[in-house]
C-alpha cells in the first residue's frame, strides 16, 4: 500500500555505545510489527557478526516500520540507524542528511556522553527535531532527574519534550512513537517533480549487484525505469526497487521523501558512490543534490598479506569491501619488509580495525598491518611546495627538511569529576594543550583540549577508558595543522632497517620511545635460531639496543607412545603459527610487533 | 606438499603388524603432569577395582584385533604373517597387573599373532615397592625387558612431580629386576622439572648410570593440554585433564626454562654417551645393540597393532586409535547383554603418500641413523637450509641425521617438512 507523503516519517537514532540504541530499535520493529515476535533475533539491525560482537554499529542501515497511530491512520516510519563510534561521525552525518527528525537516547545511569554531544550538533546543524529520550529508567543507579537537568543546560532541551523509557521492558515505546509521528514533520519534495535520490549508503550484493540506499528528494521512482547517476554519468535499468523491512522487500514505486533501495546490476559501487544524485534517464533533473563531503581518512596504515602470493586476492577483496564500505581508502604501495601492499586511510584507529578484520574474516585473508600514522605536511629544505607523507617511511632524511606540520585535533572528554586530574596528566603528556572546563551537572565536567592526532591514536582512547573505570567519553574534530619538531624514528631488525616499523616522533621524546620500542619488541618477536639485534635509531645514531636471545629448544621431546598423529598436529601448529608471522630478512616477526608503536606511548 | 622422491610411504600397502603395543590403563594415583590414558585409586586397586574386568577384555580385543590379521594376511606363521618382534604393555602401571594374568596375556598373543624367539616383551613398572610388583613372576611370563619410571633421583623432586616413590626405590627396583632375571632395564627420566637445578639433574643422571642400565629414555616435561588440542571428546583418544592437574600444569609452567633445558639436553647426551649408552634416538639412549626395538617401529613406521583404551596403532597406510574411556571400550568388548564382543569405538586417519613421505623423513630422523639422503634430497631447498642453519650432517652410508642443534632444534627443520 501506498502512503502518502504527508504521513512519512524519517529518524535516526543517534545514542551513545550500551545507553540502548539497538534494544529501543529491537523494541520499535516489534511494537509496529515489522518483524515476527518469533524471528526476533536480539539487535536486528547490527547484522554484521563484527557489530555483534563489538557491541557498535559499523555500518548506517535502514528499516521501514508501519505504524497506526492513535489518530487512526497509518505512518510510514523510516528508521535510518547510525554508527556510534566516534571514528564514524561521518557516517553519522550522512544518515542524518537523509532525516527530519532524531530520537536522542539518553542513558538514565549514564547521563550525555562526548560523542553524543558531538551527534546531537550535527543533528541540529541540520535543522533536525530532536526527541529526547531518557532510556533505561529501570535501573536501580537510574537518576532521570539529573539527566533531564543535564540536557536541560548542556543542549538546551525543556524538560518537558522529555520521554522517560526502558526499551528493555517496552515503558515509554509507544509514547516515542507518537512523537515519531507529531513532532517530526513529513518530509518535503514533489512527486511530480524531475527525480531527485540520494545514494546515502550502498553494498555489494552477490546477486543483485550494487544495491544502492536512496532517500528520494523529488520526484517518483518506478520499477523497471532506467537511471541515471547524475556524478559517475552511470545509467542502468531497475531491476528491484524496495524498501528495508528490515530485510529487502520489492515494491513497485517510491515516491519524494521515501527511503528504498535499488537493485541496478551495476558491478562497481564506483558507479553509484554514496553522495551522489539519482535521476530519471529520460527525463533527467537538471542539477544534483548537494551530495555530501568526501569522507576524510585521519589515520593511515599499510596493508599487505602475510603470504606475498595473496596480493592479487587482497587487491580484489579490498575492492570488494571497499563497495560496502567507501569511507576507507587504498592505493598499492610497496614496503622492503613487507613486500606488496597497500596503504589505506581510515576514520579512525576502530575503523581500521575494523576493515582488517572484515578483510581478514570475509575473504580469509592473513594480513598484516603497519603502525597507524598521520598525515604530515613537510616542507623541504630545497624543494618547492609542501609534500604530503601519510607513511613514516617515505619521511625524507631530517637533513632536507625545513619543517613538518602535523594535524591537530580539538577534544572533547565527558568524565565523572572525580578523574579530571589523571586525564589533564594523560592529556599533557601527549603533548595536548588544556582549554576549558565546564560542569555539566555537580559531578560531571567537559573538558577540552587541542592535541596533535598522533598522539590520540596511539592507545589514547584505551588510556582514557582505564583512568576513567570506564566512566569518560570522548569526541574528537580537526583543527588544523601545527608545526613540530619532529623525528623519523627507525628500527633495525638483525641489523636491517624495518621501513614498516618506522614512526614518527616528537623530538623530544624520541629516546624514550626508541627505548620502550626496542624493549616492546623484544619482548614480541619471537626468539630465532640465531640472536637478533634490535635497534631503534634517529639517522644514523643508535638510541635504543636490544638482544633477543637465540632459541634453545623447540623438540617433540616427550613420551607419545605411538600416537604419531598428535607429534605430527602438533608440528602442523606449530607450522601454522608461523604462516601467521612476516618473514622480514630472516627473521620471523609477527603481526603485534608491527602495532607495538601503540601499546609504548605511556610512560615516555 | 610435494610427493616427489617420497619412499616406501608412496607406494604403501596395509602390512602385518611386527609389534603390538597393549595400554594398560591403572595407575595408584595419577601424576599431575601424565596425560596416558589413566584410571586410579578404586578403579585400579581393591576389592571394586576394574583391572579383571579390563584383563578379561582385553584379552577379547587382542583376539578381534587377530581375527582381522587372519583374515588379511592369513594366520601367525603363514609367509605373510611374520611374529611379532615387540610386545610393549604400556601405561598406566602395567606392573600392577598379577604375574599370571601377564602370563595369560603373552600366551595369548603368542598364539594369535605369534612371539618370535628372540622377541622384546618390555613391561612398564613403577620403582615403589607397592607398585613393581611380582618381578619374578613377569620373567617367567616372558618379559625380557623392564621400563621404569624413575624420573628422578632428586626425593624432593620426585615429591613435586606427584610420585609414589623415593629415589632409593628405584635402584632396589633395578636390583629386584636383575635378580629376578628379567635380561634388560630401562629408566626413564624427566628434566626441565620446575626451578630444576643443572646439579640435580647431573646428580640424577649420575645416580642412574651407577645402575648401569642398559637404556635410558630421558623426556622433557611437557606441560600439554590435550583439551586445548581437541583430543578428550567422547570419542578422543585422551581424557580430560583433571582441574588439580590443570592447576598444577599452570603454576609449573613458569618456572621451566628453555635454556635450562636445553643445557639439560646436552648434559644427558654428554654424560650418557660417555657412559656407553649412545643416543639412537631424540629422547632415547640404549648400549648398542639394546636400543628399544619398539620404540625403533614407531620411528621408522614399520606396523604396529594396539590394544587397550587410548592405544594407538598403524598398519603401513592408516594410524587408527581406541576412544580413551574405559567405559565405551569395556561396553562394547564386554557387553552388558551378554551379546559377543565387538570392537571397541575409536577414530583413524588415513595418510596420503604427501604425508606418509613428510612423516617418514620427521621420523627417520629422528633417530641417529637418520634418513637416506637421496630421501631428504625431495625437500632440497628445506635440508640446505637445515645444512646452513647447522641442524643436520652427513652421515655415513649417504644419510643425513640430526646434528646436536639440530635435535634441540628439531621443530624448526619439522614444521617445514609436515
Amino acid at each position: 500500500m501506498t502512503i502518502p507523503q504527508e504521513r512519512l516519517r524519517n529518524f535516526s537514532i543517534i545514542a551513545h555505545i550500551d545507553h540502548g540504541k539497538s534494544t529501543l530499535a529491537d523494541r520499535l520493529l516489534e511494537l509496529t510489527h515489522t518483524i515476527d515476535p518469533r524471528q526476533m533475533t536480539s539487535q536486528v539491525l547490527d547484522s554484521m557478526d563484527l557489530e555483534r560482537e563489538k557491541g557498535i554499529t559499523i555500518k548506517a542501515r535502514a528499516v521501514r516500520l508501519e505504524h497506526t497511530a492513535e489518530d487512526g491512520l497509518l505512518y510510514g516510519l523510516n528508521l535510518i540507524d547510525t554508527p556510534g563510534h566516534v571514528d564514524f561521525s561521518y557516517e553519522v552525518s550522512r544518515s542524518l542528511q537523509a532525516c527530519e527528525g532524531a530520537i536522542l537516547v539518553v542513558d538514565a545511569a549514564q547521563g550525555i556522553e562526548a560523542q553524543t554531544l558531538a551527534n546531537v550538533h550535527l543533528a541540529l546543524r541540520q535543522d533536525l527535531v530532536i526527541i529526547p529520550v531518557v532510556n533505561k529508567i529501570d535501573l536501580p543507579s537510574a537518576q532521570p532527574d539529573v539527566v533531564i537537568e543535564e540536557l536541560e543546560n548542556v543542549l538546551a532541551i525543556p524538560r518537558e519534550e522529555v520521554i522517560l523509557a526502558s526499551a528493555k521492558e517496552g515503558t515509554g515505546v509507544p509514547e516515542i512513537l507518537e512523537a515519531i509521528v507529531h513532532r517530526i514533520p513529513p518530509p518535503q519534495g514533489s512527486p511530480s517533480a524531475p527525480l531527485q535520490g540520494l545514494v546515502f549508503d550502498s553494498h555489494y550484493d552477490q546477486y543483485k549487484g550494487v544495491v544502492t540506499y536512496v532517500r528520494l528528494a523529488a520526484g517518483t521512482l518506478h520499477e523497471h525505469e532506467r537511471i541515471r547517476l547524475m556524478g559517475s554519468g552511470a545509467e542502468a535499468d531497475i531491476l528491484e526497487l524496495g524498501v528495508f523491512r528490515p530485510q529487502l522487500v520489492p515494491v513497485k514505486l517510491l515516491t519524494a521523501g521515501e527511503v528504498g533501495y535499488i537493485a541496478t546490476g551495476l558491478k562497481s559501487v564506483r558507479d553509484a558512490q554514496v553522495g551522489d544524485t539519482v535521476t530519471n534517464a529520460a527525463a533527467p533533473a537538471p542539477v544534483p543534490l548537494p551530495g555530501y563531503q568526501a569522507a576524510k581518512s585521519l589515520v593511515f596504515a599499510g596493508i599487505y598479506p602475510i603470504s606475498g602470493e595473496d596480493y592479487p586476492l587482497l587487491r580484489d577483496a579490498m575492492e570488494k569491501l571497499h563497495l560496502n564500505d567507501a569511507s576507507f581508502t587504498f592505493e598499492p604501495e610497496s614496503s622492503v619488509a613487507l613486500g606488496f601492499g597497500f596503504r589505506c586511510g581510515f576514520l579512525g584507529l576502530l575503523h581500521m580495525e575494523i576493515v582488517q578484520e572484515r578483510l581478514e574474516r570475509e575473504f580469509g585473508l592473513d594480513l598484516i598491518a603497519s603502525a597507524p600514522s598521520v598525515e604530515y605536511r613537510v616542507t623541504p629544505l630545497h624543494g618547492k611546495g609542501v609534500v604530503v607523507v601519510d607513511n613514516p617511511a617515505l619521511m625524507p632524511p631530517a637533513g632536507e627538511i625545513e619543517t613538518i606540520e602535523e594535524p591537530w585535533v580539538a577534544l572533547s572528554v565527558i568524565t565523572p569529576s572525580a578523574y579530571i586530574g589523571s586525564l589533564m596528566e594523560l592529556s599533557t603528556t601527549r603533548r595536548g594543550t588544556f582549554r576549558t572546563m565546564e560542569y555539566l551537572d555537580p559531578q560531571r565536567v567537559l573538558l577540552s583540549f587541542d592535541m596533535p592526532l598522533a598522539e590520540l591514536i596511539v592507545d589514547y582512547f584505551d588510556q582514557l577508558k582505564s583512568r576513567s573505570q570506564g566512566y569518560a567519553s570522548m569526541d574528537y574534530e580537526e583543527a588544523g595543522y601545527r608545526e613540530a619538531r619532529l623525528v623519523k624514528l627507525d628500527v633495525l631488525v638483525n641489523g636491517e632497517p624495518v621501513d614498516a616499523l618506522s614512526m614518527i616522533v616528537h623530538r623530544d621524546k624520541a629516546q624514550a620511545v626508541g627505548r620502550a620500542l626496542a624493549a616492546k619488541l623484544k619482548e614480541l618477536i619471537p626468539r630465532q635460531m640465531f640472536e637478533v639485534p634490535v635497534q631503534a635509531a634517529i639517522g644514523s645514531n643508535v638510541v635504543a639496543r636490544e638482544t633477543i636471545r637465540a632459541m634453545r629448544k623447540n623438540v617433540l621431546a616427550k613420551c607419545y607412545g605411538g600416537d604419531i598423529t598428535r607429534k605430527r598436529k602438533l608440528l602442523e601448529k606449530q607450522k601454522e603459527g608461523k604462516q601467521r608471522m612476516k618473514r622480514v630478512g630472516s627473521v620471523e616477526i609477527p603481526q603485534e610487533a608491527f602495532l607495538a608503536v601503540l601499546t609504548v606511548g605511556e610512560g615516555s | 606438499m610435494t610427493a616427489a622422491g617420497a619412499g616406501p610411504g608412496a607406494t604403501a600397502a596395509r602390512r602385518p603388524p611386527v609389534a603390538l603395543y597393549l595400554h594398560v590403563p591403572f595407575c595408584r594415583s595419577l601424576c599431575p603432569y601424565c596425560d596416558f590414558v589413566v584410571y586410579a585409586g578404586a578403579d585400579a586397586v581393591g576389592r571394586r577395582s576394574r583391572v579383571e574386568a579390563f584383563v578379561d577384555a582385553l584379552g577379547r580385543e587382542i583376539d578381534l584385533r587377530a581375527d582381522a590379521l587372519d583374515a588379511a594376511f592369513g594366520p601367525p606363521g603363514a609367509t605373510g604373517r611374520p611374529a611379532l618382534a615387540s610386545l610393549y604393555l604400556g601405561g598406566g602401571t602395567p606392573s600392577l597387573l598379577r604375574a599370571h594374568d601377564v602370563a595369560a596375556l603373552v600366551a595369548r598373543v603368542h598364539r594369535r599373532f605369534g612371539l618370535a624367539a628372540d622377541a622384546e616383551v618390555t613391561l612398564e613398572a613403577n620403582p615403589g615397592p607397592d607398585d613393581r610388583g611380582d618381578l619374578a613372576g613377569f620373567a617367567a611370563a616372558g618379559v625380557t625387558r623392564l621400563s621404569l619410571g624413575a624420573q628422578s633421583l632428586d626425593d624432593a623432586e620426585l615429591r613435586a612431580l606427584g610420585r609414589r616413590h623415593r629415589a632409593a626405590d628405584v635402584g632396589d627396583a633395578v636390583a629386584a629386576a636383575r635378580e629376578a632375571g628379567i635380561p634388560l632395564v630401562s629408566l626413564d627420566l624427566l628434566y626441565d622439572l620446575p626451578d630444576q637445578r643443572l646439579a640435580t639433574w647431573a646428580a640424577t643422571l649420575e645416580g642412574a648410570l651407577e645402575l648401569h642400565p642398559d637404556h635410558v629414555s630421558c623426556y622433557a616435561l611437557t606441560l600439554d593440554d590435550p583439551d586445548a588440542e581437541g583430543l578428550t571428546g567422547p570419542g578422543g583418544d585422551h581424557l580430560p585433564t583433571l582441574p588439580g592437574a590443570r592447576r598444577w600444569r599452570d603454576r609449573a609452567r613458569p618456572r621451566q626454562d628453555e635454556d635450562r633445558a636445553a643445557a639439560a639436553y646436552a648434559l644427558a647426551d654428554a654424560a650418557l654417551a660417555g657412559a656407553g649408552l649412545p643416543w639412537y634416538e631424540l629422547s632415547n639412549w640404549a648400549a648398542p645393540g639394546h636400543e628399544s626395538r619398539h620404540n625403533l617401529a614407531y620411528w621408522q613406521r614399520r606396523p604396529y597393532e594396539a590394544a587397550g583404551p587410548g592405544a594407538h596403532a598403524f598398519d603401513g597406510v592408516i594410524r587408527r586409535w581406541n576412544a580413551a574411556r574405559l567405559e565405551g571400550w569395556l561396553a562394547a568388548l564386554a557387553p552388558a547383554d551378554g551379546s559377543p564382543p565387538a570392537l571397541p569405538p575409536g577414530g583413524s586417519e588415513s595418510l596420503d603418500a604427501g604425508t606418509a613421505a613428510a612423516e617418514e623423513l620427521f621420523l627417520g630422523l629422528r633417530t641417529a641413523h637418520g634418513v637416506p639422503r637421496e630421501q631428504a634430497l625431495a625437500r632440497a631447498d628445506i635440508l640446505a637450509w637445515a645444512h646452513e642453519a647447522g641442524l643436520v650432517e652427513d652421515a655415513p652410508e649417504a644419510r643425513v641425521r640430526l646434528t646436536l642443534r639440530g635435535r634441540l632444534l628439531s621443530n624448526e627443520l619439522f614444521g617445514r617438512l609436515v
